[in-house]
């Protein structure tokens, strides 16, 4: 497994290599890249049209996309095929399926919980198909034209990332996938899917964000010598890395854990953005002025370290479902 | 090769058996003083002997037949660990440095004879201690002044040793000399096994600020040791203690971050109310356990498949510092004044005792001791990310 993770790593890095980060242009090219290339179909099960790889396919892809900070709805349309991939067979499923697989956009919410008709932080909404709206008692596929549907755009400071606001009517036209338990079972398998893609993409860009720091470090030069000479800085770097290599252990622990629960995917996500938080805060400093300078891609990393972490759930929502889990001798 | 899983299954399925029937019950109950400690612990470690628990890491096969437990694969290693954390067992604390750090440096250095010699005492219970720190020479550990100089068929050694865990108890010890001074610091060092029963050796216990007195001071005084027992060539001292610096590494961690994951319920328990604050760093706390275990698991399967990289090691050992010094301040926190009336340690009692500022300051052995926190950032930064060294002399006022 872990030599088709390091393929599938390889691959993508190459393909998004031209997407390299502060390259707007190119990086606009790379958001067509996941569909055209197959990565979206990589963590769907054979017998569902996918590759098979698992949350490991996932997560190599995901990473890749975060190190290059490619922009484009792909942590929702994570969670989308996930969905479609594991609710009951209906009527049209598989064409929706493959069709998503192959790149058009479905997408959904990425907010915490779900609120009343308007569905929030739902990214390229208005180049979407398809919204599908998760509740934990109905999950729905909304055709993005159906009458009564708008959307609203929510400029954010990540500008890899587009988030619009999107007013579903209750009477709203749509393809229930579930309800009742089996919905709740299938809002868990797609928030689940899209933790776990988020938290990928944090350590992405945590690695990214770290090397591009120690480069420049090595590079700069103040009081006739590099600045990565001084122990200061070198002793802070290196607690970023340490804490970048646990948070990436347990990613792939979890990865390879097939009975991790929503709350178990919830915890990872807080903590890898938790990392992606401190990496991108410590790059600014690092860098000096010109870690405060549009044309250099420190605060890219930092905005969407921010928006990564404040998505489906902040740190401080899944720590304390976790810690009252603990209490309640609930948790793995 | 990774073992099987259901040999695995196997293996682990019957250990839990063979500890269900004879893991100690009491022990936090009697190791409330040196003697009871010393006690368990030699029983302990003898019953591990009889079951072939004790010594997975060793080699299938010894000079005169079969090592009892040996030749165990690192997966099965890792399992035998869990069990024994799962169990709650007493650490074997006594016979670590003898089981560990002595037989691995004495499977890669020493002669058939010296072999022959040592090991079977060590399977017998015999305890060693390390010998290496001075009160000169800590961090900067190839700066040591102790000296042998060589007369005849002995050398005499003079000087002093200092944080030398268990060295009151032990019989033997892991010694590492100078024999010359010229050039290289490094290079004048020399390795010697030493009888503490020898005359001239005396080991004064350090009275530790949370009760215990886990090491000694060594004072060596004319002490007499017979050439034949030098661990590899004189000068070749440094390279025999890497030998012993690297032997301990990753699997302990394994265990220790097993053992810390199996205790977040000593935190559990004393959590009152349903402070979202308190929850919440719990919740953190315990997903950063997460992260540690799943840090050395990784370690120790890299170190399987043969892929250990530059620095890992001082990964593992950084994280899993930093959080036991967190998972602890988290005890002390949710303790309140309760922690602060003094209550007496268990001897041996692990990292975990629930005794929260005997486990706080205890932690310290994890930052400090095997090369300190900052001394693994040094290594991180500079050997694994590369970032250049400081110049390497200084010329002080
Ligand atoms: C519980 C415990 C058990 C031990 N057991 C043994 C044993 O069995 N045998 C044995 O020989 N030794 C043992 N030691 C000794 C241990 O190896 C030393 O304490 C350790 O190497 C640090 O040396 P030091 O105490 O002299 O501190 P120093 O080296 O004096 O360091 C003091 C402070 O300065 C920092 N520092 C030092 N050098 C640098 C640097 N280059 N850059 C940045 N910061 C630096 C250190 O991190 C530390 O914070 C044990 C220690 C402990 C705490």
């Amino acid at each position: 497994m872990s030599e088709i993770r390091t393929e599938l790593a390889d691959a993508a890095r190459k393909a998004l290599s031209h997407g390299q980060a502060g390259d707007g242009l190119a990086r606009d090219e790379a958001a067509a890249l996941p569909g055209e290339m197959g990565w979206l179909m990589a963590h769907v099960p054979e017998d569902r049209g996918g590759l098979g790889l698992g949350h490991e396919g996932l997560a190599a892809i995901a990473k890749e996309l975060g190190r290059a900070l490619v922009p484009g709805p792909v942590v929702a349309q994570v969670g989308v095929i996930a969905a479609l991939s594991h609710a009951d067979a209906f009527d049209g499923r598989d064409a929706l399926l493959e069709a998503a697989m192959g790149g058009e956009v479905m997408t959904t919410s990425l907010a915490v919980a779900p609120t009343g008709a308007m569905v929030t932080c739902v990214p390229d909404a208005d180049r979407a198909s398809h919204v599908l709206v998760l509740r934990p008692d109905r999950v729905a596929l909304v055709a993005r034209d159906a009458p009564g549907v708008t959307v609203i755009e929510r400029p954010t400071w990540d500008r890899t990332r587009r988030l619009f606001d999107v007013v579903v009517p209750h009477d709203a036209p749509a393809k229930v996938l579930a309800e009742g338990t089996a919905a709740q079972a299938l809002d868990a398998t797609a928030r689940s899917t899209m933790l776990f893609a988020l938290a990928a993409d944090a350590l992405g860009g945590a690695e990214a964000a770290l090397a591009m720091t120690v480069d420049y470090l090595k590079t700069r030069r103040q009081f006739d010598r590099p600045l990565a000479m001084f122990q200061a800085l070198k002793h802070r770097v290196a607690d970023l890395q340490c804490a970048i290599a646990a948070a990436d252990a347990l990613l792939w622990q979890r990865a390879g854990d097939a009975d991790a629960t929503l709350l178990a995917m919830g915890a990872l996500k807080a903590h890898a953005c938790g990392v992606y938080r401190m990496v991108t805060e410590e790059m600014i400093q690092l860098h000096g002025g010109i870690g405060l300078t549009a044309e250099y891609a420190c605060h890219l990393f930092l905005k969407r370290a921010l928006l990564n972490a404040a998505l489906l759930g902040d740190g401080d929502h899944w720590d304390q479902l976790s810690g009252r889990a603990l209490l309640e001798g609930t948790r793995a | 090769m990774p073992e099987p899983y259901d040999h695995l299954d196997t293996l682990r399925q019957t250990l839990r058996a063979w500890l269900a029937a004879n893991a100690p019950a009491d022990w936090r109950e009697t190791c409330t003083s040196h003697d009871g400690f010393l006690a368990l612990q030699r029983k302990w470690f003898t019953t591990l002997i009889e079951g072939g628990w004790a010594i997975p890491h060793w080699p299938a096969q010894g000079p005169h037949g079969a090592w009892p437990g040996g030749g165990r694969g690192l997966a099965e290693q890792k399992v035998i660990y869990e069990e024994l954390a799962r169990a709650d067992t007493p650490r074997l604390i006594l016979t670590f440095v003898s089981t560990y750090h002595a037989a691995c440096t004495l499977f890669e250095w020493a002669t058939p004879e010296q072999q022959a010699k040592y090991l079977p005492g060590i399977l017998a219970g015999e305890i060693w201690c390390q010998g290496f720190s001075e009160p000169g020479a800590g961090s900067d550990l190839a700066s040591l002044r102790t000296r042998a100089e060589l007369r005849g068929d002995h050398y005499v050694v003079n000087g002093q040793k200092l944080w030398s865990t268990m060295g009151q108890f032990a019989d033997k010890c892991l010694l590492l000399v100078r024999t010359s001074s010229e050039g290289a610091k490094q290079a004048g060092l020399t390795y010697l096994l030493l009888d503490m029963k020898a005359k001239g050796v005396t080991a004064r216990p350090i009275h530790q600020i949370h009760g215990d007195e886990e090491f000694a001071e060594l004072f060596l005084d004319d002490v007499h040791v017979p050439v034949a027992d030098r661990l590899g060539a004189e000068g070749q001292g440094w390279a025999v203690a890497q030998s012993t610096l690297s032997s301990e590494r990753g699997l302990t961690l394994l265990e220790l971050s097993a053992r810390m994951r199996g205790s977040l319920w000593r935190l559990v328990e004393l959590v009152g109310g349903d402070e979202p604050g308190v929850l919440r760093d719990l919740g953190r706390l315990a997903t950063r356990i997460d992260a540690a275990q799943a840090l050395a698991d990784q370690f120790l399967a890299k170190r399987i498949a043969g892929e250990e990289a530059v620095g890992d090691a001082s990964l593992v050992k950084l994280m899993y510092a930093r959080t036991l010094r967190e998972f602890t301040s988290m005890g002390l926190r949710l303790g309140g004044i309760g922690q602060q009336y003094h209550e007496p340690i268990v001897f041996g009692g692990g990292m975990e005792t629930g005794n929260w500022m005997a486990d706080f300051m205890n932690s310290y052995a994890w930052t400090i001791a095997g090369g300190s926190d900052e001394v693994q950032r040094n290594i991180i930064a500079e050997r694994m990310l590369e970032m250049p060294r400081e110049p390497k002399s200084w010329v002080g006022a």
